[in-house]
């Protein structure tokens, strides 16, 4: 195998380089839980996930509700994902966090 | 004749003409000044081309001058035709000492709107004038910068290339498992989307150090993304290798305790 062609392996096979991030989350739309995307599918991703989580929980921080059940303008179930709608671990805990789980 | 009386003369004659003259130069070249004004503020509003907008100003500012100065000789009582001419003479000169010249003046190694590290300082450039550089840094302060200066320094100009690499250097203790960390280290940089696949990001060992065993990562990115990728990438090196148990080398020195064997020492008493 000449060395082009295992480095296309390598590429395809090792370590995946999303080319985007988005924030997804559930909220009570008509009382019905809906879930959303920010930025929206359409739009262009974040390129750092450094970013999406520290927007991830600012969402959380700026919705979050210490009543029981789900109120309105609540985000619930807050995760980053990627590209391909895949949950992505966060950096900082190397797990699948996600905030305000409900 | 005196020279007072000369001039009493002619204003006699021509007086009426010249205050007319006088007053279309002065007025021209307010509006002129107006004008330009109003045209660059409205075109910097419509585009951020300031080299472009900058051009157009001048060379409408050029054309009106001239319809000014043409107007303000004729109002004078002079004829057109040598007017023109003159101006015409004027303006020939003048282009041919520029391309004559051009190659013998030293150019300013960037342009309006560039990120440079000039005469000490890192910012972006806001004009340029034949004398001095408006530079504002990055901390929202302005300078100005006399070219003199900048043509004597070495000056970086982040605008010529498209990619910067981006240096992670850590350290990591003599017990710690130094392949986990390299692959670890290739993993943060290769996973991240801004980090360009070719050239692809490495992981050298840099040193073998008194403290720790020197880590080096490289990777390149786009140039704009160089600051903000950097920081991220450092802040993904510090938690992964937390998460994976892998321990930061810090600063160290081993003290080692010299215990003499114990003598009788000098008796003070009898001396």
């Amino acid at each position: 195998m000449e060395i082009t062609e295992g480095l296309k392996i390598i590429d395809t096979g090792w370590v995946q380089k999303p080319k985007g991030f988005r924030v997804k989350y559930r909220k009570l739309v008509e009382g019905q839980l809906v879930t959303e995307l920010s930025p929206p599918e359409g739009k262009a991703g974040l390129d750092s996930d450094v970013v999406a989580w520290r927007y991830a929980w600012k969402l959380y921080m700026a919705t979050r509700s210490d009543a029981d059940g789900i109120q309105d303008g609540e985000l619930v179930n807050i995760h980053v994902v990627n590209d391909a709608a895949e949950r992505v671990k966060c950096y900082a805990t190397n797990d699948f966090d996600e905030f305000n789980p409900k | 004749m005196s020279r007072f009386q000369r001039i009493g003369e002619l204003m006699a004659e021509r007086g009426p003409e010249l205050v007319m003259s006088l007053l279309v130069l002065v007025i021209g070249l307010v509006l002129v000044r107006w004008i330009v004004r109003v045209l660059r503020s409205a075109l910097l509003k419509v585009t951020n081309r300031v080299t472009l907008v900058s051009i157009a100003c001048n060379i409408l500012m050029v054309l009106l001058l001239a319809v000014v100065f043409v107007s303000a000789s004729l109002e004078a009582g002079l004829k057109p035709g040598p007017v023109i001419s003159f101006l015409t003479f004027v303006s020939l000169a003048a282009v041919g000492v520029i391309v004559l010249f051009r190659p013998l003046l030293p150019t300013l190694p960037f342009k309006v709107g560039n990120v440079v590290k000039a005469a000490d300082l890192l910012g972006r450039i806001e004009a340029t004038t034949i004398l001095n550089t408006r530079m504002k840094t990055f901390d929202g302060k302005t300078f100005f910068v006399p070219n003199r200066k900048i043509l004597d320094d070495i000056v970086i100009n982040y605008h010529f290339t498209q990619t910067r690499r981006i240096k992670i250097d850590v350290g990591i203790r003599y017990d710690q498992d130094l392949m986990k960390a390299k692959r670890l280290l290739e993993e943060i940089m290769v996973s991240d989307p801004r980090v360009r696949a070719k050239p692809a990001p490495v992981v050298y060992v840099l040193n073998l150090s008194r403290d720790c065993v020197e880590l080096g990562g490289r990777c390149w990115v786009d140039n704009p993304k160089y600051w903000v990728t950097r920081c991220d990438l450092l802040e993904k090196t510090k938690l992964g290798f937390d998460n994976a148990g892998l321990a930061f080398a810090f600063r160290q020195l081993d003290v080692h305790h010299y215990n003499p064997p114990s003598e009788p020492g000098p008796d003070f008493e009898d001396a």
